[in-house]
């Protein structure tokens, strides 16, 4: 019976976390793009503000000025930021992996914030980032009112993610899907469960409550010819090599701004007049590009060299805005470059194949996907974006065609995605895998042992035999009076000692003591420990406050560093395979 | 139970008010009462006589008197400016309605004293989307559409509105309305765009563009017309091969005059009329009762006897059946049959009033020749 009642109770709670969770993502989902939109109508940087704006070098002032100012407030604002720099999808992926899904508030709205103006003055970044990352925010603070098991924080975390996805591209299983191929890395129906539920309430709310208009629309397309499924592996490729280009531009970026002499705080408002100035010739580099988008669909809306032209200047624009500062995602931009590639490699195949060439837009969603999935590393979110935008069962086939060649290129020469590789930057590293990511963070701090025997550098060692026998121990620990650890002594040396001609003498153990071989740090990770332990005979190793100044906290032993493998392992296998 | 002397008493007083609120003023007085119409006059008053206005003075009492409408706000606006309201209800184009509401010359309508569609559908639901506004109830669906005379096509005839832009497989004149409506939506659409995105793309400079590109194709072929009689002569003369023109007045040509004209309903651009009430009509609860009368199933239903526009409910599109006057099935000839509406291009009203001026020019400075 109170087995019963736990159970519907966790199922309860589940289904709870994923209501919550969903609803306040794809709530907070809407609300940013329309503010988005209704900023970039005010400030002349929507193509029908632009349009409308009467006065033209009132509209190039406006192209340079409002980039910079909203380039001012991002930089100032980000000044109140924990770590002085917006957050985004690695820290989501970071919070779920080591921190049990707990994200922090402050830096989640500040982060949501600073990435309304970067969006809103017409900063050349994307829009879905900002949206997963508040929306993971959001449930990870609803999955803190059910403090009682460690897995809500993650799935709460999971859930956010999902909606916001769901809400932004109406696409409810693509939501589902990039929450686990993006953010949690594994599949297990316990957190499956309430990300389903959040990401049908962000279809629900952005399709019935609101009746948000999918991101664009395509002709009913079919493929026409079979040979054009090479050119859908060649778009696949060529994508890779866009993507990674794209990528490496936006870490060349952040680079070259943290070499730049200048305050941190001026650096986004000089890009933002850079960008603007680009925008007085291209202005279809300013923001997320909505109808740059949907034109690249249509044939004969761009000449080819203008397509290429926009794909350059879209790629220096992006790392520009991001490596400079503005807070903003990576994916909306690589949608556009990806579409423009696409576009441009349907361009070349009419050249070749004239009127039996498929419509075009296949190409450029071809493009699209290739060049996004590569860059957040979700080869299968992508597909499905396609698939539920469009319903296109033709589309979806040539575009999964396109993504599969697209990831296995650009993992081999960049690695699994942008978000990867910054997180591998700053040390956890997904690529070796969750559990040897995870143990690589996790420190031995928690398996430290204050059971040992601290001997004091004036001890006899004639008592300190006495001592070690007296505590069946093998090691002993010369520490001096500031806790300085000044070597270890070993009972066989003692005894060996004791029957050789110094016995007499008045040695101390201080002379006798030598530093061990393997010594550890404090917060040093589990994986560094392991490694370290190799060739490691011995009973116990010292664990210091840091080298320099030597204070001994305690020891940890190797059946603990084993245990500490274990349990991180088992804790991961538990997630991954919990059921309800 | 027998009702207690309170309670019977506050339940007649309902059923009293009940019956007062449905007879108007009170017995007596639906002899002299009379509603002043403003409407367009010509067939489509005669349609609305048969269909709205007679059943309503039979069930009703109230007498309708029509007064001649031609679209615009001026009239609108000098009756409210001298406090002389001698309209109560007026039927317009959804733009003006739009417009009028937001300068405060019209009764806002709550939309919750419309009748359910005869099938039990809440009329929010049975209207056709866009009809409700904040101070109209849109009646009717009439569209612009291309048609062409068979006799200049033996062969493949036009289907889409790609074809009107195809000079090489379907050669001959064109005669287009000298405005931009309709015009750049049907180019833009050529391309491909979907249709609900045509008055976004069109809002910026690249569509713009792109749509009077594909105006280029045939601007040396395209006789611009400005009366609405013209189209159909063109066409009958054999002067133009395809043409613009609204679908009542085609239909008119063909079905009952007997023309060898087609109607491609590919793209149609369809508008909305609204019924809307004038602020500070005396008569408002009338009014009121009227619009809540005519915008009903059968009325609706009814009216498309007589001329071929849409009916704004979808209850009423079941209900249609044939031409009065000839004997016609009516239903293929309405812009909202199934298969007609299916590609519908919704005439934007909002757009049309924030960016019609700007577009107007310039389709005036690329029809003087860039």
């Amino acid at each position: 019976m109170c087995r019963a009642a736990a159970t519907a109770l966790q199922i309860a709670s589940i289904a709870v976390l994923g209501i919550v969770a969903g609803a306040l993502a794809s709530l907070a989902a809407i609300g940013f793009v329309e503010l988005v939109a209704l900023l970039n109508d005010w400030l002349l940087v929507s193509p029908r503000s632009r349009f409308m704006a009467g006065d033209p070098n009132w509209l190039i002032v406006a192209t340079i000025c409002v980039p910079a100012a909203g380039g001012l407030i991002v930089g100032v604002l980000h000044r109140y930021m924990p770590d002085r720099r917006p957050h985004g999808p690695p820290d989501i992926i970071r919070a779920a992996h080591l921190h049990d899904g707990r994200m922090p508030a402050r830096a989640g709205f500040l982060s949501a914030l600073t990435s309304l103006v970067s969006l809103g003055s017409g900063a050349s970044v994307g829009q879905y980032g900002p949206l997963a990352h508040l929306g993971a925010t959001l449930g990870s603070l609803a999955a803190r009112f059910n403090r009682n098991s460690r897995w809500m924080g993650t799935a709460g975390v999971g859930c956010g993610a999902a909606a916001a996805i769901a809400t932004a591209f109406n696409a409810p299983i693509a939501g589902i899907v990039f929450a686990h191929e993006v953010i949690l890395r594994h599949y297990s129906l316990r957190a499956f469960a309430p990300i389903t539920v959040a990401a049908t309430i962000g279809y629900v709310v952005a399709n019935i409550v609101f009746e948000r208009p999918p991101l664009f629309r395509v002709e009913a397309v079919s493929v026409k010819a079979a040979p054009e499924f090479l050119g859908f592996v060649l778009i696949g490729a060529g994508g890779a090599f866009v993507a990674v280009l794209y990528m490496r531009a936006i870490l060349y970026a952040g680079r070259a701004a943290r070499a730049l002499p200048l305050a941190d705080w001026s650096k986004p408002m000089l890009a933002g007049a850079a960008l603007g100035v680009a925008a007085i010739w291209l202005p279809d580099i300013l923001g997320i590009g909505k109808e740059t988008l949907r034109f690249a669909v249509i044939d004969d809306a761009f000449a080819p060299e203008e397509l290429a032209a926009l794909l350059i200047a879209k790629i220096a624009a992006t790392a520009l805005c991001i490596g400079f500062g503005f807070a903003g995602g990576v994916f909306s931009p690589a949608l556009l470059i990806g579409i423009l590639f696409g576009a441009l490699a349907g361009a070349g195949a009419e050249t070749l194949l004239g009127d039996l060439r498929s419509d075009i837009a296949i190409y450029a969603i071809c493009g699209m996907v290739a060049v996004t999935s590569a860059v957040i590393g979700a080869p299968l979110t992508a597909i499905l974006i396609v698939f539920e935008l469009t319903r296109n069962y033709d589309l979806a086939t040539a575009a999964m065609v396109s993504v599969v060649f697209s990831n296995l290129i650009s993992y081999r020469i960049f690695g699994r995605s942008l978000f990867d590789v910054q997180l591998r930057a700053g040390g956890f590293d997904l690529a070796a895998g969750r559990d040897r990511a995870i143990l690589d963070l996790r420190p031995i701090d928690g398996y430290l042992s204050r059971d040992y025997t601290a001997l004091t550098p004036e001890t006899p060692p004639a008592e300190a035999k006495s001592r070690l026998v007296e505590d069946r121990r093998h090691e002993g620990y010369v520490v001096d009076a500031d806790g300085r650890y000044l070597g270890t002594v070993k009972l066989d040396e003692l005894v060996a000692w004791e029957d050789g001609e110094n016995a007499a003498s008045g040695a101390t153990v201080a002379q006798l003591a030598k530093p061990e071989a393997l010594i550890f740090t404090a917060g040093m990770s589990i994986w560094a420990a392991m490694e370290g332990m190799g060739d490691f005979v011995g009973e116990s190793i010292p664990v210091l406050e840091d080298r320099d100044n030597g204070r001994m906290l305690g020891v940890v032993f190797e059946a603990s560093i084993v245990k500490a493998w274990l349990d991180t392992m088992d804790d991961t296998r538990r997630e991954e395979n919990a059921g309800a | 139970m027998p009702l207690s002397p309170i309670r019977f008493i506050a339940c007649s007083r309902t059923v009293l008010a009940a019956v007062l609120w449905l007879a108007g003023a009170g017995p007596g007085a639906a002899a002299d009462r009379t509603l002043t119409i403003a409407t367009w006059g010509g067939a489509y008053e005669h349609s609305q006589k048969k269909a709205y206005f007679e059943p309503f003075t039979a069930r009703t009492g109230i007498r309708i008197r029509t007064a001649r409408y031609n679209g615009g706000l001026a009239e609108l606006r000098r009756q409210r400016r001298s406090g002389d309201v001698s309209w109560d209800v007026i039927d317009m184009t959804k733009a003006d309605n739009r417009a009028a509401c937001k300068q405060g010359l019209l009764e806002p309508i709550d939309h919750s004293l419309l009748l359910p569609g005869i099938d039990g559908t809440p009329a929010d639901r049975d209207f056709v989307d866009g009809a409700l506004t904040e101070c109209g109830v849109s009646h009717i669906v009439y569209a612009t559409v291309i048609a062409y005379n068979r006799n200049a096509f033996p062969g493949v005839r036009p289907s889409r509105i790609q074809d009107l832009f195809d000079i090489r497989r379907f050669p001959g004149k064109r005669a287009l309305q000298k405005i931009p409506d309709a015009n750049l939506e049907w180019a833009l659409r050529s391309y491909g765009v979907p249709r609900q995105e045509i008055y976004q793309l069109l809002s910026t400079e690249r569509g713009l563009r792109l749509a009077f590109r594909k105006l280029d194709a045939i601007r040396d072929h395209t006789i611009w017309w400005t009366a609405v009689e013209q189209p159909v002569e063109l066409l009958v003369s054999g002067k133009a091969v395809i043409a613009s023109q609204y679908n009542g007045r085609l239909f008119d040509a063909a079905a009952v005059k007997g023309h060898p004209i087609e109607i491609v309903w590919d793209a149609q651009v369809s508008e909305l009329s609204a019924l809307a009430i004038p602020k500070g009509t005396p008569r408002l609860r009338d009014a009121l009762r009227f619009i809540r009368f005519a915008t009903g199933t059968r009325p609706l239903a009814d009216q498309a006897k007589y001329i071929a526009y849409g009916p704004a409910r979808r209850s009423s599109m079941k209900l249609v059946s044939r031409h009065a006057g000839t004997g016609v099935d009516m239903r293929p000839h309405l812009p909202t049959d199934p298969s007609n509406f299916r590609t519908a291009i919704l005439k934007d009203t909002e757009w049309y009033a924030s960016l019609y001026d700007r577009i107007a020019e310039r389709f005036r400075v690329w029809l003087a020749g860039h």
